[in-house]
This record gives C-alpha cells, structure tokens and sequence, in this order.
C-alpha cells in the first residue's frame, strides 16, 4: 500500500490575503513582531462587518424577492388584461418577429381564419396553411390569398382588401415594429361593405319599386352615348298612371303603393333586358328602348303598354282598374342630349293626356314651341299677380220676374300690359296648374266684397271658385277674411263651385263648405247639368242656388232635350227650395221659356256683358228705373 | 510644480518648500480647534490654506478617521485665487455658486476646485450656479465637506476660520496647469423600478404612492435607526423617462421623521424613474479604479506628469465597505504610482466633470478623482 507523504513544511511566509496582510502590517509592533491583541481586534472587526454585509444582503435579496413576486403578480394580471382586450377587439391580430415568426394573436384572430389555436413560431404561411376559410374553393385560390396577403401587406401602411371564397370580404393591414417585426391587423368589413353596396343599390334605385332611377337612367344614358354607333336609334318613354291619384285618395297610400309595385312588376315584363324602366317619381316611370329599328315596334310597345295597364289589378282585395299615358321621343344616339329627350318625352306626355287618357304620343317640334308659350306664360302671370295686373269685371244677375239687378258674378280679367285684356278662360287653368289659383282666387274675392259692399243691400255678389282652392284647407279663413276687411254682409256674398271641386277629397271639401256656410254665405252649384249632374250632390250639401249651364240656355227654343233638362232642373229646384239661375241668355225667346219654365233669375248678354265697377251702379240704377216704369 | 501630503500630527514632515497652496482634511472637531488652524497659519504663513471636514481622510495609500491630512502644493506659473460665499441655506446654493463664479472668473481662469459646507447645500443647484458663470471650459471639482456617519456638523477652512456655512473655491489661473477628472461609482441597481411621485427640489416624499421612508425603513431593518447615515447604503439611481440612457446617482443626506421626507444631495424631479442601488465591494473597488484609470488616461497628452492627486469618495462607500474601504485607496494609489501626491476625504458629495460629456456636476456615492499638474 502506498501512502502519500504529507506536504514538506515550508519556512516561506504564506501568502496572505490582502486583507490579512493590511492587518497583519497594522498590528506590527515597532520592533517587527506582531501585536496579537491588536490583529485578533481587525480580524474580529473584519468578520463583524462581514456578517453585517450578509445581513444586509440577506435582507435586501429577500425584499427584492417579495417586491419582485408583486411585481410579477401584477404582471400577470396586467398580462390577463390586455389578453382580454386583445381578444375582445373587433380586429384580429397577428404579431411576428424579426425572423417573421408568429409570436402571438388574438383570439379574433382565429375566429376570423377559423383556426383552432396559433403555435407561436410558424411563419405565415404555416400558419394560414390549415386555414378552412381559405380552402373553401381550390388550392391555387388558397396560395394566392395567403400570397396576396402576405406579398401585399409587405407595402407597410397599405391596406390589402380580399374577397373570400366563403363570401366574406376582409381587409389586412401591416404594421412595422421596433424590433424588426410586425403586426397585422385583419378586420372583417363584410357588412360594411354590404351596408355599402345596399346603399348604392339605393341610390340609383327607386325604395318602393326597386326600378333604377333618374341617377341610374342617367348613367345608363352616359354609357349608350359612349358606346353610340352611327344611326343607332333609341327612344325615350314617359308614362303617367290614369286616375291613379283617385286609387290613393279613396284606398290609401298603401294600396297605392302596392299598385305602384304591381305596374312596375308589368312594365318590366313587357321590355327587353337592356331595356331600362325607370321609376322618375309619383304615379309617373320612363321606359328607354334602345336599339330601335323602328317607329312602329315602339307604337305596338306603346300599345302593349297601355292595354297591359289597362288590365285590372287585384291588390288587397280591391278590384282595381287605372290606364295609362305615353309620350315618345325618339333620337339617334349619338345626337343625344339626355335633357332634352327626357323633357320631350314629357311635352309628348303632355300631349298625349290631352288628347283624352290611355293615349301614346311622339314628340313633335311645334310642342316644344306651345311649352315656350305656356312657359312664357306662367312667367307673365307671376309678374302680372305682383304688379298687379288683374281686374275684377261684373256681369249683372237679374230676377226674370221683375228685371231688378239681384246680384252680380265677378270675373276675373287680366289688363296684360301688351296684349290687352285677357279673359279667364285664358289663364285661370295655367294659374290651377302653376299654383297661383290660390293667390288669384283670393285677390278676386276680396276685391269683389269691397265692390259689393258699395252697392245696395238687395244686390248680392256672386265670386266663382277653383276645386284647388280647397286644397290647403284655409279657404274658409280666407273667406272670412275678406268679408271681414270689407264689411259686407255674408249673406250678400254667394260662391259658386262646379261639381268636379265635389270630387276630390269630398269630405274635406264638404267641411270647408260647411265652415263657409256657418258665416252666413251661401253657396252655389254652377254649371249644372254639364258634368256629373249627381243628383247627390245636391243632396249631399245644402246648396242655395243651382245655376244652369249656358249651353243648356243656348239650345232652348231649338232643341228639346235642352228644354227637357232646364225644366227638370228648375222643378228639383222648385221642389227642393233652392233658387235657380239660368247662364248664357242671350234671346227674349231664351228668357221667356225661363219665364214660363219658373227659372228664378238670369244673367246673360241679353241684359249686359261683364261690366267694370264703375258701370255697375249705374246699371243697377237703370233696371230699377226699368222695373219702376214697368210696375 | 510640487506636491506633497503630510499628516499634521508628524511635527517631523516637510514640505520640499514654502507651498502656495495647503489643502486640510481633518475631522470636524480638529478643523474648528483654533490652536491647529493658528499653527497651520503661522506655518505656512505665505500659502493660501483651504480646507475641509470629513469622517475619514484619504492619506497616500490609507484611511485615517482621526488625524489631519495636509496636501502642499507649490506652483512655478499658476497664480492662485480664493472666493468664500456665505450659504446659509440650501435654498441659496445656486445663488452661492453664481457668486463664487463671478468672484473668479477673469482671464487666464483654468480649473476651479470648491468645497462646500455639506449639510445645507444643494450641490447640484451650487453647480449650476457656478456654471452659469464659468460656463463649461473651466475645469470644475470638488465635493461636500462630510462628518462621517453623524450628519450633525461639517465646517469649512478658508482665510484662517473655520465656517459652518459657508462655500470656498480655488480658482487657478495661468495657460500650464492641468486637470483632469474622473468618477464612477461601482453601485447595482436592484429591485423594481419605482416612480419619484411626490418631491420637490431635493426632498422626496413618495416613490409609487408609497412614503419613500417607509421604503428605506423596511430596506434598512434594524440599521433604520441609525438614519440618514445608513441610507447611504441604498443610494437611488434616477433617471428621466424620455432620457433612460442618462442616469445619475443621488445619495440620502437627511430625514424628517416628522414630514416623512428624505433629503437628497441633488434635485429629485417629480416624474423621474427611481431604482433602489446597492454596492457589492468588488464592484465598489473597481469602480474606484475605473475613475483613477479615466482620469490618468487624459494626462497621457500633457507632456508632464500630474504632481497631485485629490480623491474625493463618498462617505456612503466608507460606510459600507467598513475596513475594507481602505481597498478603494489602495487601488488608486497602485494606479497612480509613487511620484504622485494622494489627499483626499470621504464626502457628502462630489463634484466634477461627468466622464462621457465632461460637463460638471454633483456625484453622489462615487469616487472621484482629480488630478493637478503643471506644464512647462
């Protein structure tokens, strides 16, 4: 056995460490030896401090140590935290690193992918790879999304938008980082985009009938005229509904609306595709043909139209019967100007309901010079009401027994600075059909009440009045208004309406009527017998005078069925209590059948034309001087 | 130029010659005893004599806690300045610092070495003042005057008093003298990074909503007693959040039990980041060295060699290195060899030129170095 000898006994110093050297010098006594007392007191001192210095470590470790605990507790949560948010953003994100790695997504994410669950380092392509959203059609269609994604979204900033095989429109946005790496952020805008494309489905489409409209028949206007081929024809179609004002006003808009969704479901039926039916607004839609080869296809199209119109519709469970107008205007395509073509089609409109309902018309040049005419004329009328041009003229009313002046009937005239004085029948429609009936109507009435409140008690004023004047529903404010401003007794004033103001809106015609009455006016039927002659409108309303047309009057003494009628009308009015009045006298033949037929009084040329004011006293004074040499 | 350190005990040691300058150290009762300062003055009655108060005085290669460390230097062609300002109140400091600045600055002004009183000054405002002045050319060191673990009185030497409240500065003067400058610390960052949430000027109140006392009470354990000395312990490392790369280390000077506040040896802005720093003494000893090694590093293109060498280290790094502190010394001393004169003290604060930017400021808990020589 062999035993290591132990280590030689060496007479060299040992090597101290620094410390004990220092200690070991300090403690040297003066004569080289060392002062035992003096090192055992710094190498005590030197363990002390040391054993403090522990402590202190120790100490500082273990404080170090819980504060770092809390710190990473609330880490942890602060960490839960923004998981929470990020998962409850509305966008998915995806975080990669330097080397393109994924580091982490969201959950919204995943949804949006349909993944299950992300591995923190696949690159993106790995990571779409199992992508069911992406796969839903082909391979190929899988790698150029995740290329698309991923070459695109390369382009910092720029926002990539992708159409999904699985209908879903997305959009990926890139975003780089501090470190080198990046962050994508994809949001899926498909209802964005949808509420997008509804709503620029509902700009160029009509709400109620999803026909295209003016904006749509405008683009598609554009684009013929781009693509115009020399003699290439087409033809513009406005139409306008036959009494269909009449369906919503007796079934109510719903029906009407229904009516409307019905008459576009036949007009697209009877068109070719390319065709372009279009809703221009109300009761009133535009059909362009394009591609005419002639005018006569488009008047069997026009035919095919209105008899299709014309054809019941059973909407709600009304049976419900309309027609229908047409105006045509045909252009070449590469002279069109949309504008011009789709107000020709109007004037053609225009044309054709003027010449009676269910009715086709081709625009033709001599109606564009009537509209400059018409035209002109509602701007001379507009300057005629302010600078007041309008006159009220009277045609004297006289009782067929005694020839005293019972009342007048104010006319309107119009003092037209150059073409002199214009009568009603000239411009009291145009003034219904531009709105100024209201404003007319209200003029010739209160001038007609202060005229009349000049003459004697016995003389009435008789003041016509328009159906749209019951429109806006305050006819009998005004009423009272102008009887109020000129003091005449209401029971001198007698407004006369024709039947057809009965017809529309009935009941709210009857209540202004009503209302007129209670201030004491009377009312009038006029031109009885030319219309309707409803015999329930007489006995609908309390009328107080009925007043027979002039061209029953006119063929008295020739024609008997006229005799017939004014003797009927006369004996109703007889047996009812209410007066009657004969218009258009023209012949002492005339008044005296009226005297025998019991007719209550007559106006006419036989006793005078419409006079101004000032010839009316005058002409009152005379009858009465008349009657006095007569009595 | 000449320089020599002597201990004011040895009646026996000489200087070479009648020295222009005399720097004391000494602790705090030897410097106010009127019988050293009338010696001093009667023996070396042509020298401009400055000086300072410490716990523990730098001597060559060792510590000395109890006796008077005197560095003579003689100049051949740096003419020598002395400014003394009254700082009663810290809140005065910028204001002392801009006094002592205009009170030297004139041509030919080349470095400028301050020592403060260390208890009611605020040694970054004192700088600042000082600068705004001098502006950053003229080479600026210095420290706090210190009282070991006390805190209770420090004093200041100049023009044969000793002051409580005072400030003094050395300017030199001429195109051959040279300084150059060094200072690291050696401190570890530890624990979380706190926020400074409630402070003003020096004072700190709260770090995170959390009274910045409790803090060091609960750090210090049973050596809380001995506060503000053991708060040197855990100095605090600062720094502004839209700067995170410039730091600066701020060491405890006093507590208000009362107020629950802290007092610091520089500004504590509000909204600074805060981390608690510990020193481990290998760390600490190195940095000691890194700052010596920076400083000779620039002497390299003076053509001559330094003649002084002033270690002014903090008085927190002698508390915790206990006997080991003497390690630090003795790494300076082995650095700069045996021809170069080594004085100095353990201090309530530093001064001198950062290493990166040499811009002059307040260090706290570092050893810093100057060096002072004088070219041909």
């Amino acid at each position: 056995m062999c035993v290591k000898p132990p280590p030689p006994i060496t007479t060299e110093p040992p090597v101290l460490h620094r410390i004990a050297a220092r200690q070991a010098e300090r403690a040297r006594r003066p004569d080289g030896g060392i002062d035992t007392d003096r090192l055992l007191a710094l190498v005590s001192a030197t363990y002390a401090e040391t054993d403090v210095d522990r402590r202190r470590s120790d100490r500082a470790n273990r404080l170090m140590a819980q504060e770092l605990e809390v710190a990473l507790a609330e880490s942890a949560l602060q960490n839960l935290r923004f998981k929470a948010a990020l998962d409850n953003m509305n966008q998915g994100l995806a975080l990669f690193d330097a080397s393109r790695r994924l580091v982490l997504t969201n959950q919204r994410f995943l949804d949006i992918y349909g993944l299950d669950h992300a591995v923190p380092g696949l690159t993106l392509d790995q990571l779409l790879s199992n992508s069911p959203c992406l796969s839903v059609s082909t391979a190929d269609e899988h790698r150029r999304l995740v290329e698309e994604y991923d070459g695109a979204a390369s382009a910092y900033g720029a926002r990539i938008e992708q159409r999904w095989p699985d209908g879903r429109t997305i959009t990926i946005e890139r975003t780089r980082l501090v470190d080198g790496g990046f962050l994508d952020t994809v949001a899926d805008v498909t209802e964005a985009r949808n509420a997008s494309a509804r709503l620029a489905h509902l700009a160029r489409h009509d709400a109620l009938t999803d026909l295209p409209n003016r904006t749509m028949l405008r683009e598609r206007l554009d684009e013929m005229m781009r693509n115009a081929r020399s003699g290439d024809r087409c033809a513009m179609l406005c139409l306008d509904l036959d009494r269909f004002k009449l369906v919503n006003d007796t079934l109510g808009h719903p029906v009407g609306d229904a009516l409307l969704v019905a008459v576009a479901s036949r007009l697209v039926t009877l068109v070719r595709h390319h065709d372009v039916v279009t809703r221009l607004g109300g009761d009133e839609f535009s059909v362009l043909v394009q591609h005419v080869t002639s005018d006569h296809a488009i008047e069997q199209l026009c035919r095919r139209i209105i008899e299709a119109l014309t054809q019941p519709f059973e909407i709600g469970g009304h049976h419900i019967q309309i027609g229908a107008s047409i105006g045509v205007a045909m252009v070449e395509v590469d002279a069109l100007d949309p504008n011009v073509m789709l107000r020709n089609a109007d004037l053609a409109l225009y044309s054709a309901k003027a010449g009676g309902r269910g009715n086709y018309c081709f625009y033709t040049p001599d109606m564009h010079v009537f509209a400059t005419r018409r035209r002109e004329l509602e701007i001379e009328l507009r300057r005629a009401l302010k600078s007041e041009e309008f006159e009220v003229h009277y045609q004297p009313q006289v009782a067929i027994g005694t020839h005293a002046v019972v009342g007048f009937e104010a006319l309107a005239r119009w003092y037209h600075p150059e073409r002199g004085i214009i009568p009603p029948n000239e411009f009291i429609s145009v003034c219904e059909e531009i709105g100024l009936i209201g404003a007319v109507g209200e003029f010739v009435l209160t001038r007609a009440c202060r005229d009349a409140a000049c003459w004697p008690d016995s003389v009435k004023i008789a003041v016509n009045l328009s159906a749209l004047q019951f429109k806006s529903g305050t006819l009998p404010a005004v009423v009272a208004h102008a009887l109020r401003v000129s003091g005449l007794d209401p029971r001198r004033l007698e407004l006369e309406i024709t039947e057809s103001a009965m017809l529309d809106d009935t009941a709210s015609v009857l209540k202004q009527l009503r209302d007129i009455k209670q201030l004491g006016v009377l009312i009038s039927l006029d031109d009885f017998g030319t219309g309707y002659s409803s015999l329930s409108h007489i006995r609908n309303f309390p009328f107080d005078r009925v007043k027979i047309d002039q061209s029953f009057v006119r063929d008295l003494g020739t024609n008997s069925d006229s005799l017939a009628i004014v003797r009927a009308v006369t004996g109703l009015c007889g047996s009812l209590g209410i007066l009657s009045t004969a218009e258009g006298v023209e012949t002492l033949d005339q008044l005296n059948i009226l005297v025998a037929e019991k007719c209550d009084s007559a106006q006419g040329y036989y006793f005078s034309r419409p006079v101004p004011f000032v010839e009316t006293l005058p002409f009152v004074s005379r009858m009465h001087a008349l009657h006095s040499q007569a009595a | 130029m000449w320089s020599k350190q002597i201990n004011a005990n040895s009646e026996s040691a000489m200087f070479p010659a009648a020295p222009d300058l005399v720097i004391v150290f000494g602790p705090t009762d030897r410097l106010a005893d009127r019988t050293l300062i009338d010696r001093l003055a009667h023996r070396y009655d042509t020298a401009m004599i400055v000086g300072c108060s410490s716990g523990t005085m730098v001597e060559g290669d060792r510590l000395d806690d109890d006796g008077v460390v005197i560095l003579g230097m003689g100049f051949d062609r740096t003419e020598l300045r002395l400014a003394v300002q009254p700082l009663p109140s810290s809140d005065l400091s910028f204001a002392a610092g801009a006094a002592l600045g205009e009170e030297l600055a004139a041509d030919g002004l080349s470095g400028i070495f301050v020592l403060s009183n260390g208890l009611n000054v605020n040694g970054s405002a004192l700088v600042a003042g000082l600068r705004t002045v001098i502006g950053d050319r003229v080479a600026l060191s210095g420290g706090l005057a210190g009282d070991g673990a006390r805190f209770a009185d420090t004093r200041i030497l100049a023009r044969g008093e000793h002051h409580a409240d005072v400030v003094a500065a050395i300017g030199f003067y001429g195109d051959h003298v040279r300084f150059a400058h060094g200072s690291a610390g050696g401190w570890q960052p530890f624990g979380p990074v706190r926020t400074i949430n409630d402070a003003a000027g020096s004072t700190l109140r709260g770090l995170d909503g959390e009274p910045a006392l409790a803090l060091y009470e609960r750090y210090l354990g049973e050596e809380a007693v001995d506060l503000p000395a053991s708060g040197l312990l855990y100095p605090l490392e600062i720094w502004d959040p839209a700067h995170p790369d410039v730091r600066v280390v701020r060491t405890l000077l006093a507590i208000d039990r009362d107020a629950g506040t802290l007092t610091f040896a520089g500004d504590m802005p509000q909204g600074w980041k805060a981390r608690l720093m510990r020193g481990m003494f290998d760390e600490l000893i190195n940095g000691a060295s890194t700052a010596v090694h920076h400083a000779l590093d620039q002497t390299a293109a003076w053509g001559t060699s330094p003649s002084a060498c002033l270690a002014i280290s903090c008085v927190g790094r002698r508390l915790l290195m206990g006997q080991r502190t003497e390690e630090e010394i003795a790494a300076v001393a082995a650095a700069l060899g045996p021809d170069i004169a080594l004085a100095g003290f353990y201090s309530y604060g530093e001064i001198a030129p950062q290493n990166q930017t040499a811009v002059p400021c307040l260090h706290n808990q570092t050893m810093t170095i100057t060096l002072i020589g004088e070219c041909a």
